[in-house]
């Protein structure tokens, strides 16, 4: 009896504890990725005072949720990139509200009708799209409408130790002298090797398939080439391709790069001072830029420049991180809830883009603020040059995989350049047709 | 047997039956399905008979991640069983020593996937790694564990065999332990040899256990992913890539669900041939000594 009484007791409690106010807010489920700063940035709202990807965007949301006590917000971060989750969410028929996601991986979404169009929020949150910048636009049109607020752009730079290119001749009135053409590049990385006795450029190949393709398709991009004549063919077995990975071949092999580091590797080589040229992305011009300036730095003069013209134009393939919405049933107050949401993103745009990203935004662009940062004015034309795929191609991402497989394999070796290239454009055109 | 002695057996393993069926059998006959249809993650689904079949089995890749899973099971099982014997010989003690030793050599198993990568990321790595390090030390050039073909799956079995040790050394110690000691007592009295000792009679006691120990970590190791994905992602060119991994990237970076179900259903097969295979080869002399 005594115990029945006591469990009964327990029960009761269980379910009173288990009742709790009603919240009749609009609930807003925000995911994103940037990683995890919790312990740090997990109470501040101080979004001028923060610093990295990931401490500026837990701050923007932490503002948000302090000024918009009206809207029950959720965020889930997700480790990078997060779109197996997403998808996972989806195919369950619980996708988040608000979703960080690479512009190149819209086009995935959006086709298969995923994503809700933003035309209307955007208009509704003041957003003007010509007020978006090129490459912004570019990236998160599709099929003619905006399925996304794009918020930055991303692209690779020739990060450059100019203590060592001094050092090899290859400085000019203050500024690094970079090759003209394929046959420059290499005679600069000769020079540079013989007089410093480090390669010239140092590359993340190990691990990183995505490294080689985007100088592909930087060159391709930079001739003009149509690599991807429509929604269902790669080409990519042609003569400019094959010359710009005989180039990285060379390098290869005569020395003139690093071969087996990964990112980290890369990036502690060009800090400690082990070789002249670190191409990699925009979000490093910070972190670089302290090293440099450290009392006891190893990396002596820092400076970053685009891409050098080797082929064709000046041009750059980029891409850029964007708010989307997926596709889903909601009340007008959610939708409402979104609306003051990429109000207030864009807003913080100058914010986000002390990261190292360029601005989506033109104002921001534009600002005297964002010029004064640290080597900005020396990248701010990717905004206007930066060229990204045409939209109609999907799963770019596991193309970019696809392609930096048979990459590696040409440019170490182990498969001559040709092969490699037809392997490459039969595997995505195999893909391409599966979709 | 009475009928109500039936019925009460049946109970009993009712529950169990009933979950098996519907975590795993029920899944592979709806893989099965899928894998008949082009399907994506999202519910579209046409059906296309056998054609991912037909794919399978003349894409390249498939056979390249066929033959590295298999060269990972041939390098991690063998070894694996014969140093997690030794280790059990070694520590089937009861000193105190031999008790740390066990704590030791099992702790790496606690480890999840990610740490025990993280960790040997830090060896392995080239340039940078603590291996590297030793080599450029003394004036060697490092070893391209993480970026060169001929190095990259080895590096991927060294990392699992040293998390491995745990679960077929206890398994092993427990195998030793339920030998009768009156059998070494008897061979100590033949004036038996070490060596005679081990392979007269540890050995062929231990029979069961390696048979268990050997097909556990074939089909643990046929089903190889998160070690590999972390530490080389596959890399380079594909040649550390294991079936399962590509598994995951045709479903969820290619969106080609019945596809990856198709490789799925192919490997599943393979797995429980070779398993019974094993079984049957190493039961059939048992049998024919009864």
């Amino acid at each position: 009896m005594k115990r029945s009484r006591f469990l009964l007791a327990m029960a009761a409690v269980f379910t009173l504890a288990s009742c709790e106010r009603v919240d009749d807010r609009p609930t807003l489920v925000i995911q994103r990725f940037f990683g995890e700063c919790g312990a740090v940035y997990g109470r501040s709202i101080d979004v001028g005072k923060a610093d990295t990807e990931c401490g500026i965007l837990t701050t923007i949301l932490n503002r948000f949720i302090a000024e918009n006590r009206d809207i029950n917000v959720k965020v889930n971060v997700v480790a990078w990139p997060g779109y197996p989750q997403l998808a996972a969410q989806i195919a369950a028929g619980d996708p988040p509200d608000l979703v960080t996601m690479h512009q190149s991986v819209i086009s995935d979404y959006q086709g298969r009708g995923l994503l809700a169009p933003l035309d209307q929020y955007l208009a509704e949150a003041g957003i003007d799209t010509d007020d978006l910048t090129l490459a912004g636009q570019r990236g998160a049109v599709k099929d003619g409408r905006y399925y996304a607020m794009p918020w930055d752009t991303i692209g690779r730079l020739w990060h450059i130790n100019t203590d060592l290119m001094a050092k090899a001749g290859l400085m000019a009135n203050g500024k690094p002298v970079l090759p003209n053409s394929p046959d420059e590049l290499l005679e600069h990385a000769r020079r540079f090797k013989a007089a410093t006795g480090k390669p010239y450029l140092i590359q993340a190949q190990v691990s990183a398939p995505d490294y080689l393709v985007a100088n592909l398709y930087t060159y391709l991009l930079a001739q003009d080439v149509q690599m991807f004549p429509d929604g269902r063919h790669i080409r990519l077995n042609t003569p400019q391709a094959r010359e710009i990975v005989q180039l990285y071949k060379t390098l290869n092999t005569e020395k003139l790069t690093t071969i087996a580091q990964d990112f980290p590797a890369a990036t502690a080589s060009f800090v400690n001072g082990e070789g002249g040229i670190f191409p990699t992305g925009t979000w490093m011009i910070g972190p670089y830029d302290d090293a440099a300036r450290a009392s006891d730095s190893r990396l002596g003069g820092y400076a970053m420049l685009p891409f050098p013209r080797l082929w064709g134009n000046s041009a750059a393939f980029v891409d850029g991180h964007a708010w989307v919405v997926p596709a889903d049933e909601r009340t007008p107050e959610e939708r409402r809830a979104i609306t003051r949401f990429l109000k207030f993103a864009a807003q913080y745009n100058a914010d986000w883009v002390r990261t190292g990203h360029l601005p989506a935004l033109r104002a921001v662009l534009d600002a005297p603020s964002f010029r004064a940062q640290p080597h900005r004015s020396d990248i701010a034309a990717m905004a206007a040059t930066g060229r990204q795929l045409p939209d109609y191609v999907q799963r770019q991402s596991a193309i970019q995989g696809l392609i930096g497989e048979e990459l590696e394999a040409a440019v170490t070796g182990l498969k001559p350049i040709d092969r490699a290239l037809a392997d490459a454009e039969r595997r995505v055109n195999e893909l391409l047709a599966q979709i | 047997m009475t009928r109500h002695d039936r019925f009460g057996g049946f109970a009993f393993v009712l529950p169990f039956v009933g979950f098996y069926s519907f975590l795993l059998i029920l899944p592979f006959f709806m893989g099965l399905w899928i894998s008949l249809h082009r399907a994506d993650l999202f519910g579209a689904r046409k059906w296309v008979g056998l054609d991912n079949y037909v794919r399978l089995f003349g894409d390249p890749v498939f056979y390249q991640a066929m033959g590295t899973t298999f060269t990972l099971a041939l390098l991690i099982v063998p070894a694996l069983t014969v140093i997690t014997l030794l280790l059990a010989l070694a520590l089937n003690r009861a000193t105190r020593s031999a008790a740390i030793f066990r704590g030791l050599f099992f702790s790496s198993s606690v480890l999840s996937v990610t740490i025990v990568t993280l960790i040997w990321r830090f060896v392995l790595t080239p340039d940078a790694g603590l291996i590297a390090k030793v080599f450029t030390a003394v004036g060697l050039e490092p070893i391209p564990f993480l970026s060169h073909p001929d190095w990259t799956i080895p590096a991927i079995a060294i990392t699992t065999i040293w998390w491995g040790l745990g679960l077929p050394m206890m398994l092993f110690l427990a195998g030793l332990q339920q030998i009768p000691q009156d059998m070494y007592e008897a061979a100590a009295l033949d004036r038996a040899s070490r060596w005679t000792t081990f392979f007269r009679i540890t050995l062929p006691s231990l029979r069961r256990t390696t048979i268990l120990v050997v097909m556990l970590q074939t089909a643990a190791q046929l089903q190889i992913f998160g070690q590999a994905q972390l530490l080389t992602s596959g890399g380079p060119s594909g040649s550390s890539r294991p079936i399962v991994l590509y598994i995951y990237e045709i479903a969820f970076g290619r969106w080609e669900l019945g596809y990856a179900v198709a490789a799925a259903e192919v490997l599943f097969l393979l797995v429980l041939v070779l398993t019974l295979a094993q079984y049957w080869l190493s039961t059939r002399k048992e049998d024919a000594i009864r």
